[in-house]
């Protein structure tokens, strides 16, 4: 046979493929999985509606903070004009007065979201946080634990909203500075600029950027299994306690991650080049 | 009290950078009267648009004053006629002022009608189908009506600057004020544009226009206004200005541009 003739040309090689035949994956296995199925097809559901949720969330604190990152609030502004009625060039009363207490408050946000892991900010909301009070234990949809699942959410949400919110602010930073002196000069205020002309230009060129910080969620969603959500994940281990068997079940959720991501970026990509083309007709 | 005829007193503007050390505006003042068409002429850098800018306070000056209708738009509070202190609402006072800028800045995701109608609507409270009668109407008169449902981008810029001037048109404002209309334009394009602003001077607007259109200032405008080093050098009318240029500094100049 060919195999043979292949081992033994190459001892060395089919060692180890009889080693990962034996050890590790077994086809039989994969039966045991299918058992199982409803499982992982409750997962996807729960993977993909903490997804949503977690970027609609986010989106909403990401916006919140970039609006916050870009305002001019200046309160110790007037300390900023030296005696000669010029504005100080520098000193500690030039620093003191361009301070935001607004901004520096969404910047906080960012950098400790951004800089600390994600396990462990979902573990403080989850424990920390929302230990503090009861939290509703309906199910929905007759299987997703309220308890777990808006937790998981919250906690994902907080740390998407840090990423996004960057995002968000470098999209209306791209907007020509001449859209916002048209408006103002046409007579619109500063929140009517903002809502009619920056923000319409800017969530149009950031939705690719948004919808891939959707494929990224639904990838990090997966450490929710760790605080009980029934995601994907969960279904993996709990074929592991049931059935005592780890890697068939783990690339069957790989398979199942890979089929929501790869598609859902190609079609961004798709997109992403039909909008950039229409800009340049 | 303004006298009758002045719109906007401009008295010793000054725009310091860098503690003094940059003076883009050093000490400006002027009087446009109503039906004024002021042309500002000078070299680069000579602070020509930071003067236009700061008439509706995009640039904020850091000295001097600029009354419009009455009013010091540089202070924060004026007194009313009763004498009560009344806050400066700056976006009430740019509704008086058309601008124009250089590069257009149409509203890219707009049409051209919503780009006209959004201002009317919602900061003049217009209702929607008389703001687009009234844009339409302009849009008649700049030749454009039947573009109203396209977007900016598909537009020749001579087009679109038409369109820059009927969208701040439709706020019937009390001045126009043009920031190099035609400088950004293909050869080809300017008459288009210089058209439609000579029609306007016809009609009685007023206007403050900084250009490099020698050939517009000399034939349009009844004010010439000379700025080098952010200083006012010389004003005249244009026969003045052109025929018989007083100043060294701008004799060097014409001697460059015409």
């Amino acid at each position: 046979m060919q195999e043979t003739a292949f081992a033994a040309a190459s001892p060395v090689f089919t060692g180890r493929r009889e080693y990962i035949v034996e050890h590790f994956v077994k086809l039989a296995n994969f039966a045991t999985v299918a058992k199982y199925s409803s499982l992982f097809a409750q997962g996807l559901l729960v993977t993909v509606l903490l997804s949503i949720f977690t970027v609609l969330i986010g989106f909403c604190i990401a916006l919140v903070m970039a609006l916050m990152r870009l305002s001019d609030i200046r309160p110790f502004r007037f300390l900023g004009i030296g005696p000669d009625g010029y504005p100080r060039e520098g000193g500690a009363l030039a620093v003191l007065s361009r301070f935001n207490p607004i901004s520096f408050i969404a910047t906080t946000y960012v950098e400790v979201l951004r800089s600390t892991p994600v396990i462990v900010q979902l573990f403080i909301v989850y424990y920390g946080v929302f230990g503090m009070f009861d939290v509703p234990t309906f199910t929905m949809f007759g299987f997703i634990k309220f308890n777990r699942f808006f937790p998981g959410v919250v906690a994902l949400g907080m740390n998407s909203g840090a990423y996004l919110c960057e995002i968000i602010r470098s999209g209306i930073q791209s907007i020509d500075g001449g859209q916002t002196e048209a408006a103002r000069s046409l007579g619109m205020s500063q929140v009517q600029n903002l809502r009619y002309i920056i923000l319409p230009q800017a969530l149009k060129n950031i939705l690719p950027a948004i919808a891939n910080e959707f494929v990224v969620i639904i990838k990090e969603s997966a450490i929710t299994y760790t605080i009980g959500v029934q995601d994907i994940m969960s279904a993996v281990n709990a074929v592991r306690g049931a059935a005592f068997v780890i890697t068939e079940p783990l690339l069957v959720a790989t398979g199942i991650y890979f089929c929501l991501c790869f598609p859902t970026s190609k079609l961004i990509a798709h997109f992403e080049r039909r909008m950039s083309h229409g800009d340049k007709r | 009290m303004a006298t009758s005829g002045s719109l906007i007193r401009v008295e010793d503007l000054k725009k310091h950078y860098k503690g003094g050390a940059i003076k883009a505006l050093d000490g400006v003042s002027v009087e446009i009267n109503k039906g004024d068409v002021m042309v500002i002429i000078g070299p680069s850098g000579s602070g020509k648009s930071t003067f236009l800018r700061s008439l509706n306070l995009l640039e904020e000056p850091t000295g001097g004053s600029i009354l419009f209708e009455g009013v010091d738009i540089t202070k924060k509070k004026y007194k009313d006629a009763n004498g009560k202190s009344v806050k400066l609402n700056v976006d009430e006072l740019r509704q008086k002022m058309g601008m124009v800028f250089q590069h257009f800045n149409l509203f890219p995701h707009m049409t051209i009608l919503e780009n006209m109608t959004l201002a009317p609507i919602k900061v003049k409270k217009m209702p929607k189908d008389e703001a687009e009668r009234k844009a339409l109407a302009l849009l008649d008169r700049v030749g454009l009506k039947d573009r109203a449902d396209a977007y900016p981008i598909q537009l020749s810029g001579g087009q679109k600057q038409r369109v820059a001037i009927v969208r701040a048109l439709a706020m019937e404002p009390e001045v126009m004020l043009f920031d190099e209309p035609t400088s950004a334009l293909d050869p080809e394009m300017v008459g288009e544009v210089l058209d439609v602003m000579k029609e306007l001077a016809k009609e009685g607007m007023t206007m403050v226009c900084v250009t490099h259109e020698m050939g517009f200032a000399r034939e349009v405008g009844n004010r010439v206004l000379f700025m080098a080093d952010g200083q006012l050098v010389e004003e005249g009318t244009p026969e003045q200005i052109f025929g018989s240029p007083q100043s060294p500094r701008l004799k060097d100049f014409l001697a460059k541009v015409l």
